[in-house]
């Protein structure tokens, strides 16, 4: 009845990693500023590996976890290929946001991003006992956008150009998924 | 949108420390009250020492544990406290208490009312699935209160409880949602 592997997908798992580990991938991630842009609306490269460790170890002080932060390693070999989260008081209306990027280039577009989605929506819906997942991505982040339809996120609304980057403007798209949907959609 | 907190004999809120200290040194003094809430034999901390306690707890800022105090409509007299702990958000389920200091209202629907609230706070404002509560055996007012509101007899822990030379269970009640809900629905002629 209890899951074994619920934090397993079928390419990738859902990990922690020490502070160190997590930071360093970080700033190596976060080299690749295309990367940095598709995932934030931050200007990029903020911060150092030494303040991302100080961050990570006080995220896993908090308790109960204000929010849940994994890192995606492939099964094949476990990999260190991105990281994801859920954020935000759940409590008490149910809802979460999600974020995930795959900061490993070599991994775009293979299918690693929507299993570690899938990964951890279960994690929300089945564990967290949550009612609604959100998220927010960028127009210009397609191969996101496809993921995420696929993964059975609705699309909600958008904040009409939202970022001024490469001297244009873009809109944020927010993207939402019910419970009752992802159930209909697992079986 | 209506005011959650308000029923139709009392109203929940919150009291400064000192103000909460100086009622539940009086209350403690009453040990059948007491003796009615709590398993610890009656310990007569001084006002101070209560006080203390009040400001630690609110230091605390538990996030599974939210008390309020019960303050009468009528002329906004403290009277007692009512709150959740032991509160699983992400099963959803919590645990109430609620001990009134003040014997004048006793057995007149003022617990009751409290109680009311404190439940369409859980249900209505916290979204949760269940609450449940732990009554002594002996404690039949508490008892016929709970279960005039619809909170149903889970179970005992047989001989918990050593008093007065013989022994008393723990009674579990619990009440879910769906069953309040209902409780709620019928009461309104739906």
């Amino acid at each position: 009845m209890m899951e074994q592997h619920l934090l397993h997908g079928t390419i990738v798992r859902l990990a922690i990693d020490e502070p160190e580990v997590m930071a360093e991938a970080m700033v190596r991630w976060g080299g690749d500023s295309e990367y940095l842009r598709l995932l934030d609306a931050e200007p990029p490269n903020q911060l150092s590996e030494k303040k991302f460790t100080e961050i990570f170890q006080k995220d896993q002080e908090k308790e109960p976890p204000a929010f849940y932060f994994f890192a995606i390693r492939t099964l094949v070999d476990d990999r260190l290929v991105g990281c994801a989260g859920l954020d935000g008081d759940a409590f008490p209306n149910g809802d979460a946001f999600v974020g995930i990027g795959i900061g490993d280039r070599e991994f775009w577009g293979k299918g690693y991003g929507s299993d570690a989605m899938k990964v951890i929506l279960r994690f929300a819906f089945q564990e967290l006992n949550l009612r609604r997942i959100s998220l927010d991505t960028f127009e210009y982040n397609p191969r996101a956008i496809r993921s995420y339809e696929k993964v059975g996120f609705v699309h909600e609304g958008r904040a009409r150009k939202f970022l001024l980057r490469e001297g244009r403007r873009w809109d944020m798209l927010f993207m939402g998924i019910l419970r009752e949907e992802w159930l209909a959609r697992s079986g | 949108m209506n005011d959650l907190l308000r029923g139709e004999m009392v109203h929940l809120t919150a009291d400064n420390p000192d103000v909460m200290a100086v009622q539940l040194f009086r209350w403690n003094q009453d040990t059948e009250w007491f003796r009615f809430l709590d398993t610890d034999p009656p310990r007569l901390f001084s006002e101070k020492k209560v006080k203390e306690f009040q400001e630690k707890e609110l230091e605390k800022e538990s996030s599974n544990e939210l008390f309020f105090h019960i303050h009468t409509l009528e002329d906004d007299s403290l009277i007692g406290f009512v709150g959740l702990f032991d509160l699983f958000k992400h099963h959803g389920d919590s645990l109430v208490a609620i001990a009134l200091g003040e014997r004048d209202y006793w057995g007149k629907g003022y617990g009751t009312d409290a109680m009311k609230i404190m439940l369409r706070y859980a249900f209505y404002e916290l979204n949760l699935r269940k609450v449940g509560l732990i009554v002594f055996e002996y404690n039949s007012r508490a008892i016929r209160s709970y279960e005039k509101i619809g909170f149903i007899p889970e179970g005992r822990i047989r001989g918990a409880i050593l008093r007065e030379g013989r022994r008393w269970d723990w009674l579990f009640m619990g009440l879910l949602r769906e069953e309040w809900m209902g409780n709620q629905a019928s009461r309104i002629g739906v």
